[in-house]
């Protein structure tokens, strides 16, 4: 006797632009452990940048950067459509739930910053994740910054601090959030630690 | 106040910050923040926990006012003038607003998030706010680490101290070891992908809920409290003519 199956088994090649659940949540936890790096800059980054500040107002926004990471790394980890978003995303509730002197709007800043880096990563639809991609990445968070911080924080600044703050975010974004989170990727996954994506074979094959 | 919806609270900061933002003016962030004052004596938060957790705002409310004094537009007389730092009357007017404002948007925002338990959370943003249940829960489970990546930190420091590498280079150490924590956390998460998935997580099938997300009038009185202390902000401050959009001149 044979039984038949009422629905045949699915066998659909599954999308690569569909999240598997190893990419949610290593998102989750890429974006929890930002979140925690965040705290961390929330409390050091006004000693830190305050000489820069004073050397030329405005400059503060390059160390912005340490705000930026998450969305970047994220995205070029995990490689789906939306990955810069969420990632960015989680570091900020991350970020708001222990507790910040901006409160909710840390989550405003957060879907600012991360919308910044995924127009970015859509522009090539996705499909391209290497090192001048992550940089205009960080430049699309450093500039998604300059506009939540200075329309929140900074109204009415004068037009040179608003200049300043807006290139050195975009710097900032580039260097920290863009350059400094391909490097990361890169040795994360010559660890071995990012063998269920496609960032991590990448560099396996090369070995 | 434990057992209100953290949706509902995270919703009620957020609508009264939106509020808030609107105007940079001295007025409506006062009357905002007395109102604020209201409702802590009411809620009979412990001292120690307040000023504890609050103790963040305190500190960079000034040193956001600081920044605004010395490069604030300028108005009115100037009083200090060095290189493109510019204290003047209207710098300082704006400084002050800003100082107020800071406390009036992150006072309340620390207290109502206090007591918000990131499953609670997680329960009332997938049955609540719709937000696409299996991100939401991916979001817990990388929460739900956190104490062992706390771990993860002290032992990564012990492990340091014992090769005998942990003394000189303090920003070099902290570097390296977050990008190990990064390395274990990554690991970490691909496991407990595997397990999840193999206990049926982001199956195509209808999800029910072991905890119920409990939303009633409470929630509402919550959220309206929030917007109101927004909007009496903002009338305060449109009567007084102090009303100053954070768009255009």
């Amino acid at each position: 006797m044979t039984t038949t199956l009422t629905t045949p088994p699915a066998t659909t090649t599954p999308s690569r632009f569909r999240w598997r659940v190893v990419d949610i949540v290593v998102a989750s936890v890429i974006g929890v452990a930002s979140g925690l790096v965040f705290v961390a800059w929330n409390v050091a980054s006004n000693p830190v940048t305050d000489p820069l500040a004073a050397l030329l107002p405005g400059l503060q926004a390059l160390g912005g950067g340490f705000w930026l990471f998450a969305g970047v790394l994220t995205a070029i980890v995990v490689r789906k459509p939306g990955a810069a978003l969420y990632g960015e995303m989680v570091a900020a509730t991350v970020s708001a739930l222990i507790g910040n002197q901006w409160g909710p709007l840390t989550l405003v800043s957060g879907a600012v910053q991360g919308l910044g880096a995924e127009l970015v990563f859509a522009i090539f639809l996705y499909t391209n994740w290497r090192v001048g991609v992550a940089i205009l990445a960080g430049v699309g968070a450093g500039l998604g910054m300059a506009v939540t911080d200075l329309t929140l924080w900074y109204p009415g600044s004068d037009t040179p601090f608003v200049m300043v703050y807006t290139i050195s975010a975009m710097v900032g974004g580039a260097l920290i959030a863009g350059l400094l989170s391909w490097l990361a990727m890169r040795g994360l996954a010559r660890t071995g630690a990012l063998h269920r994506f496609a960032a991590g074979r990448e560099i396996a094959k090369r070995v | 106040m434990t057992t209100v919806n953290p949706v509902a609270k995270l919703a009620a900061a957020l609508l009264l910050a939106i509020c808030l933002v609107l105007t940079i003016d001295w007025v409506s962030a006062t009357v905002a923040l007395a109102l604020e004052f209201v409702v802590f004596a009411f809620i009979r938060m412990k001292a120690r926990v307040f000023w504890l957790r609050t103790l963040p705002v305190w500190i960079a409310a000034p040193l956001t006012g600081v920044t605004i004094a010395l490069y604030g537009q300028t108005d009115g007389a100037i009083y200090f003038e060095f290189a493109l730092a510019r204290v003047s009357d209207g710098s300082i007017t704006l400084a002050i607003a800003t100082v107020l404002r800071v406390l009036a948007i992150g006072l309340p925002a620390v207290v109502l998030f206090v007591s918000i338990d990131p499953t609670d959370l997680a329960d009332g943003l997938a049955q609540r706010a719709k937000l696409p249940a299996r991100f939401v829960l991916g979001a817990l489970a990388g929460m739900r680490l956190v104490p062992l990546f706390m771990e993860d930190w002290r032992s990564l420091e012990l492990a340091r101290r014992a090769r005998g590498v942990a003394d000189t280079g303090r920003i070099r150490r902290i570097a390296g070891q977050a990008f190990a924590l990064f390395v274990l956390s990554i690991r970490r998460g691909s496991a407990l992908a595997t397990a999840m998935e193999a206990r049926g997580f982001g199956a195509p099938a209808q999800r029910t809920w072991a905890r119920e997300s409990p939303w009633g009038s409470r929630e509402w009185l919550v959220m309206a409290a929030g917007l109101s202390i927004g909007l009496v902000a903002i009338a305060a401050a449109v009567l007084s003519g102090r009303w100053n959009f954070i768009v255009g001149p």
